[in-house]
Order: structure tokens, then sequence, then C-alpha cells
């Protein structure tokens, strides 16, 4: 049996898997792009090699080179993460095919979970519900997609077949503004996975997002493990997750019901591994099936807090063969989990992504803290990945104490050097409607702005008018070191002149 | 030294007295003001209560960061205000506009051409970075001219990529 693992992914996901590895005792090679030479999973993992270029297609994205190094190394096991190739069957194939474990359900449970049309299809047939939409066939035309979104209705949402994390997905009000949509969909959707196949969505208003955690061996053994609560999103990319949902709350009842609903749609493509099941909620409890991801998920710490499993561990525990060690009975919910995603984006200016070179950072500690990260100051924040620098995970006895916990850890984290999400998480934490419990999957987009949430509060201006009045005559006393004031060669408007062609 | 530092309608009138001392509209505070490591992140202790904040400079002021809060802040000593004063409305305002990479990316689409007329809003160009598809929106009304890129160019930060006019 394997002793040595290839973690087969970057930042901050690569570091959590090591640190599952360290603690059973197994060795682990990490693979690294020309950007990532410095990064954490390089210098935290007992062996490293490099795969290629920056760009995720040339490195992370290699599956040859990634199998030549497991083989070089001699792991017996690779870990995809989530992202990049942990979705693609071929990859798990190719595994497989090369004498490799993955860790991970079989080839054929990502290639029935991950064509998102047959997997609504496979899960129906199981007597699960689903969203309306454009089911079975994966390779709609325009022109019949757009026959067909009347009999759907609208609002509708066209995704992409290949699709997760929001990309190639938009939001159809009107049938008029549908074939732009479409084409937009699929440019994206083409980018992002290489397959522009979309197909279409009811729209459910007023839904929550909320997502089954199934653990399955390889001896027929599938247990779930409660659920999450992912409704807080913008542009279909969570933000927040909490664990377990207010939503559901004391409803022991439909939190089992949608396990075993879970259960069985794992069980229907005969999955093993860790894995998780989207399902959209209605105001009514109705709950429809969405989606599989077929991964471990960037949000599974909030789920091991309150179940007190380590899921990872868990993870390569079930890829060694091991029987499960838990019963359903054995899981039981304990306490409350929040997870911020703290991404390098900036909430003042339409969340665009900031790169650069993270100068100065002091990490929130203290009681119930954990922080999930793959940065460290020094480390430069590069445009060729994704945006998130870490995770922020928060216990509490109760979800009161878990939010009051976020708000302190939210004030103690301190990054310098890119734009981060922190004030954005920090308002959410005082929004009225979020303490409540009471949002849906349109609540950040349509019912918070970070603008408003600030307009009421306690303003610190005078202390904010000294602070930058200090540090703008810091600087000024600086320059006139350098160069004596009023001594430009030129006129205010000629110079003003220059500076406007100088920024064209 | 005297400066005039407004935030949003605000103005206050500070003046730095000595190493220690400010007076804000003519109430003096103590004020110890450290830069911490040579970062843009300063400790300073007003009459001993402690604040942290991070100050950057930005093109429409500094930004102080100050308990989880953004606050855009304009400071002109005496002369600058005056100077101002004499010149009206800054340049900014009958200028033409330069849309401006804001992060490092790869261009993928430009959805306007040369010479179209765009109004406040409008997607000029589509960015992609960091996975994530950005539009670029015009922030005014005008014409689109000096487009510099092409979809498929990989564009630095700050590259200016195309101007309203």
């Amino acid at each position: 049996m394997f002793n040595k693992v290839l973690i087969a992914n970057r930042g901050e996901i690569a570091v959590r898997i090591i640190r599952a590895c360290r603690e059973l005792g197994m060795q682990t090679v990490a693979v690294y792009s020309e950007a990532d030479r410095q990064a954490l999973h390089v210098r935290l993992a007992d062996e490293a090699h490099l795969l290629g270029p920056a760009p995720s297609r040339d490195s992370y994205l290699r599956i040859d080179r990634l199998i030549d190094v497991a083989r070089q190394s001699g792991a017996g096991a690779i870990h995809p993460g989530y992202g990049f190739l942990a979705e693609r069957a071929e990859f798990a194939q190719a595994c497989v095919e090369a004498g490799l474990i993955f860790i991970g359900p079989k080839p054929s449970s990502i290639a029935s979970m991950g064509d998102k049309a047959v997997a609504r299809a496979t899960v129906a047939a199981t007597g699960v519900p689903v969203v309306p939409g454009t089911e079975g066939e994966g390779a709609l035309r325009d022109a019949e997609l757009l026959a067909m979104a009347p009999t759907i209705g609208f609002p509708l949402l066209i995704k992409a077949t290949a699709g997760g994390g929001g990309k190639g997905m938009r939001e159809v009000q009107h049938l008029e503004e549908m074939p732009g949509l479409l084409h937009a969909a699929r440019r994206e959707a083409e980018a992002a996975f290489g397959d522009g196949n979309v197909y279409l969505e009811k729209l459910l208003e007023g839904a929550r997002h909320i997502e089954i955690q199934i653990l399955a061996d390889n001896h027929g053994n599938v247990v779930h493990l409660g659920e999450r609560e992912c409704s807080l999103q913008r542009r279909h990319q969570k933000l927040l997750e909490e664990c377990p949902s207010p939503f559901v709350g004391d409803d022991d009842e439909l939190r089992q019901r949608m396990g075993a609903v879970a259960v069985r749609a794992a069980q229907a493509v005969d999955y093993v591994n860790a894995g998780t099941i989207e399902f959209l909620v209605d105001k009514d409890k109705n709950f429809f099936f969405l989606e599989m991801n077929t991964r471990l998920q960037v949000e599974h710490p909030v789920t091991e807090i309150v179940t007190g499993l380590d899921i990872v561990k868990e993870q390569i525990r079930i890829a060694r063969g091991r029987h499960m060690r838990h019963t359903q009975e054995d899981i039981q919910l304990s306490g409350w989990a929040i997870d911020c995603r703290i991404n390098a984006e900036d909430p003042y200016n339409h969340f665009l992504p900031s790169t650069g070179v993270i100068s100065h950072m002091i990490l929130p500690t203290g009681p119930g803290v954990r922080v999930d990260t793959g940065v460290y100051p020094g480390f430069e924040i590069s445009p060729y990945y994704d945006s998130l620098i870490s995770k922020l995970i928060v216990s509490g006895e109760t979800r009161g104490e878990a939010i009051l916990r976020m708000r302190r850890a939210l004030e103690e984290y301190k990054i310098i050097g890119v734009r981060t999400n922190i004030p954005f998480h920090q308002r959410l934490m005082d929004s009225h409607r979020f303490m409540g419990g009471q949002y849906d999957t349109r609540f950040v987009e349509e019912r918070f702005s970070i603008e408003a949430a600030e307009e009421g509060k306690e303003s610190q201006a005078d202390i904010a008018a000294i602070l930058a009045t200090l540090v703008a005559h810091e600087q000024a006393q600086r320059a006139a070191h350098i160069i004596q004031r009023g001594e430009r060669d030129t006129t205010n408007w000629k110079w003003v002149g220059r500076w406007e062609r100088m920024h064209r | 030294m005297k400066y005039v530092t407004s935030i949003d309608e605000r103005e206050f009138l500070i003046e730095i007295l000595n190493d220690r001392q400010v007076a804000v509209d003519g109430v003096v505070y103590n004020v110890d003001f450290e830069s911490l490591s040579d970062q843009p992140i300063h400790s300073m202790l007003v009459d001993n209560r402690s604040y942290e904040a991070s100050v950057y400079p930005s093109d429409e002021g500094w930004q102080v960061l100050l308990r989880g809060r953004l606050y855009l802040v304009q400071v002109e000593d005496e002369r600058e205000k005056r100077l101002r004063a004499s010149l009206g409305s800054g340049p900014a305002e009958y200028g033409e506009f330069h849309l401006k990479a804001p992060m490092p990316g790869l261009i993928v689409a430009i959805p306007v051409s040369e010479g179209q007329e765009v109004v406040k809003g409008d997607v000029l160009v589509v960015l992609e970075s960091m996975k994530m598809q950005n539009e670029l929106r015009s922030p005014r009304a005008g014409k689109v001219a000096r487009l510099r890129f092409k979809p498929g160019d990989s564009v630095e930060q700050k590259a200016t990529l195309l101007s309203v006019v």
C-alpha cells in the first residue's frame, strides 16, 4: 500500500493535503509551476518537482508531466485537491493506467457526474428530485435551447456542461437577451474548460444553496456528514459557508432526508471517497438536486469542525482500502462553524482581482480560529491562478458565538500588499439579515452593498483624517529633502499638459 | 505645518504642532504615531487610545483602512488648497479618460470599436485575470479612441488599453 502521496495542486489546498499526509506519517511530493517556486506547498513538502511554465495548461493541467513525476518520485497515490484536474475523468483514468491510486472516485463516477446533464438524468432516474431544465443531452445548439427556454420558464440559468465555480454561467430574464448571453456563456466555458457546451436550468427564486458532504469507502459503506450552507455567493462564487445551515437548523428530519437522498445519489454512480451533493432548497423546504462535486470541496473545514472528522485523512484512508470507521449513527453535529473565503479582490472596486507581493501579514489566532492558507509575507499573488488567499474558519458553541468570534478574527487579520475582501466580510458580520440567518443565493448581489452597510456605522473620520495627514506629512518631509519645492522649471499649465500626455 | 484634510463633505483643519501633538480644528491631541516596520501599516495612540490602520496612496487621494472601513481622504497643505481654488475644478473633469488595466491579464474581448459612442457603464474591455473574466466599464459618456490591444493580447498592470474622449 502506498505511503508516498503526490499532491497535484497548489495554494492552500496543497498545504492542507500535505498536513494530512504528515499526520498520517506519509511522504509528500509537491509539484509547482515556474511562478510557484517559492510557494508554501513547495517549502513544506518532502519533495518538489517543477512541472513547467506559469500558465495552468503548461503546468498544473499537464497530466503527462504529473504521471511522470509520480513515477520518478515513487509516489503510490495522487491527491488532486480541487479545481485543476480534480474532476477530469481522464486524469483519474491516467492514474489507474499508470498503476497509481487516485485519491478520489472512480473515473466512471467522475465522468457521469462531471457532465452535468448526464448527472441530472442519472440522479433523476433514482427518484431524486432535480431542478427543471434541459436534461439528458449534453450538446444542444443555440436554436434548440432557445426553443426549449419558454417551456422551462424565465428567469433561467445558462450553465456550462463541464462547469463549476460560476464560470460559463449566465442568468436570463427574457428570451430577447438570451442569444447574446448564450454566446458569452459559451465563450467563457470554452476558455475555462475547453468545452463550450451549455444547458438550461430554471432559476428558483428565494432559494438557498445547501450541500451535503458524503464519504464512501470501497466496501459499499456510504455516510453523510450533514449539510453546509453556501448561499452567500457573488457571481455564483461562494464567499462564506456555515455548518450547520441556519435554515435547516433544528430540523433534523430535513437534514436526514437530504442526507439519505445524497447517499442515494452517490450510490447511483457507484461512488467512492469524499464527495458533495449540492441542492437548491426553496422556502418551503422542498429540495432539488443541483449537481455533485466529485472531489474535496474548498469549504470542507466547516464540516470537519462540526463533525470532528478530518475529511482529507479519511480520503487517504479510504484510498488505502480501509473500511470506514464511522457508521451514520456515529456522525453527530456539535457546535457551529463559519468559513470566510479571503480573496485578493478589492471590495470597494467591483471585486476586481488584486495582484502583488504580500509585504506584511498578521494572522488571527486565539480560541476557535483556524486559518488554511498557502501564502506568507513576501509571497507574490500572481495573475495566473485563482484569487483565494486563505480560508478563515471559526468555531463556536452556538452560531452567535461563531459570528462574534469571526468579527474578532477578521479585525485581527492584516494583509498588506494586496487588496482583500476582509472589509466585505466585516460588513457582512454586522448585517442584521446575516445575523438572523435570513439570506438566499441572491442576497449578496441584490440586497447587500458594502457602501450602504458602512453608511449607518459610527464613523471615525477624524482618526482617519489624522492618520492620512500624518502619512502625507511624513512623505512631504521626505520629499523636501530630495527636491526643493517650487523649483519646477515650467508653468503649471505646461506641466499639467505633459502629465496628461504621459498618462495616456 | 497646517493641512486641510477632507473626507466626503467634511473638512478638518489639522495642524502638526510638534512630534507629539496635533491640533484638529483647534483641539490639541497627544499623538504617538508609528509606522510599523516600513510597511503601509501604522499604529497611532491618540490620548492613549490605540488605533491601527493601513494607509495607501491612490489616484483619488489617500485610502485609509481603519477598523474594517475604508475612508478616502484628501490632504492638502494651505498652499495647495489656494492653488486649486485659483484653478477651479481639476483637469480630470474635462480631460480624457484612459482605461488602464487594473491588474495584469489576458484580453478576452473588446466589445467596442474605434470611434464608437459609449455611455457611462458600457463594457469597454473584458479582461481575464485569476481565472475570472472582469468587465471594465466606461465611467462616462464619450467616444472610444486609441484602441491599443486586441483580444488574445496579454497586458501588464496599468497598461493603457484605450481612451474615451
